[in-house]
């Protein structure tokens, strides 16, 4: 089902931009709005038929101690979002929804949520760069670094696929983001509900209870 | 009777196919007024409040009724070392220039083209205002006041 959509808002946004290019002369509407509109038909979580498995990370926290992914979000609502930090645009976007949102909760739901965003930037993004910058963002989500293969395989079995920090052609480092989060639920553990990029601090703030209690949103 | 029917209206449909291509090629090529003076206007301008001092991004649409025009670069106060970057599947591009086609508009939008500003001067504030000049290859420099928005804004949502 989610595969089927996906392919369809590919083609639909493939499309739209043929047109685009050409069509220059239009500006009375934007297709890629009405493709994110008609793929996920008004709802930006798309629940998933089978859950993901949890991945296996073992890594290095903000504090640059071990941090055991599957054992230490055992039982609890977790949120995971694959980022870097030197990104101007949708990491910090994200990760702002996600602190906003969750400050909205009652002290017991916050308490439960854990809030993961794991480097896509090892290199660049150690333990206290990670700190600094979720510093500025919520001090209780968890930031992660460690070995790009491992950053890699595990975001792999979410479906999610990253490649290492390259240079362009200009000689600047570019690194690459995730572009979904991925809700585990405290009941299963099981990674049951994905926001793409256009999940709004609103969405997030109507479904966080609901995914604190393991229900769909 | 159907029988000689059949080749010509399967040309027909062929023949339907290669004007769309044609139509679509010509339209693609900017067309009629190149030569024209663009005519361009800045709106929708915002910089999400950054959490740190080392990078911030900006957004904004030029809408454009006149002839076809290319933004090649950006200054401000805020920052020496501002970037144009295009966004594809997560990963981002610096780019060297923009075009702006003829009666077209060209939007700089979270999760698509982004300015960057690096090493910033100082941290900007919610309710801030960016100073930020836009400059074109034939319509020169255009002074913009960017507003520092809420680090979630969108300009969809408002907030």
């Amino acid at each position: 089902m989610r595969k089927k959509t996906y392919a369809a808002a590919a083609l639909f946004a493939a499309a739209a931009l043929t047109l685009s290019a050409c069509g220059s002369g239009d500006d009375s509407n934007k297709p890629i709005a009405d493709v994110s509109a008609e793929a996920g038909s008004g709802k930006v979580a798309t629940i998933l038929d089978k859950p993901f498995e949890k991945p296996d990370l073992v890594l290095t926290d903000t504090h640059g101690k071990k941090y055991d992914l599957r054992a230490q979000t055992k039982g609890r609502p977790t949120l995971i979002y694959f980022g870097y930090t030197h990104c101007p645009d949708v990491c910090p976007l994200t990760m702002n929804n996600l602190a906003v949102a969750k400050k909205q909760l009652p002290k017991a739901q916050q308490d439960k949520l854990r809030v993961v965003f794991v480097t896509t930037d090892p290199d660049r993004d150690t333990p206290s760069a990670l700190g600094t910058w979720l510093k500025g963002i919520d001090s209780d989500f968890v930031g992660l670094t460690g070995d790009f293969a491992t950053i890699q395989a595990g975001a792999r079995t979410l479906g999610i696929s990253i490649e290492p920090t390259s240079k362009d052609k200009n000689g600047k480092l570019v690194s690459v983001h995730g572009t979904q989060v991925i809700a585990f639920s405290p009941k299963t553990d099981g990674g049951y509900v994905l926001y793409g990029e256009d999940a709004t601090v609103d969405d997030y703030t109507k479904d966080l209870p609901k995914i604190i209690r393991g229900e769909n949103p | 009777m159907r029988r000689p029917g059949r080749p010509s209206r399967s040309l027909a449909g062929c023949a339907t196919v290669i004007a769309a291509i044609v139509t679509l090629a010509g339209c693609g090529s900017g067309g009629n007024d190149s030569s024209a003076e663009p005519e361009l206007k800045v709106t929708g301008a915002y910089m999400p409040a950054p959490s740190m001092d080392s990078m911030a991004a900006g957004f904004f649409t030029v809408t454009n009724s006149g002839g076809a025009d290319t933004l090649t670069s950006v200054s401000s106060d805020l920052s020496d070392d501002i970037t144009l970057h295009s966004t594809k599947g997560g990963a981002m591009e610096e780019e060297k220039s923009f075009a702006i086609p003829a009666d077209g508009r060209l939007d700089f939008a979270s999760g698509g083209n982004h300015l960057m500003f690096e090493k910033l001067t100082h941290k900007p504030k919610q309710g801030e205002k960016v100073s930020v000049e836009l400059h074109f290859a034939k319509s020169g420099t255009v002074k913009i006041s960017m507003p520092v928005k809420s680090a979630t804004y969108t300009p969809k949502t408002g907030h």
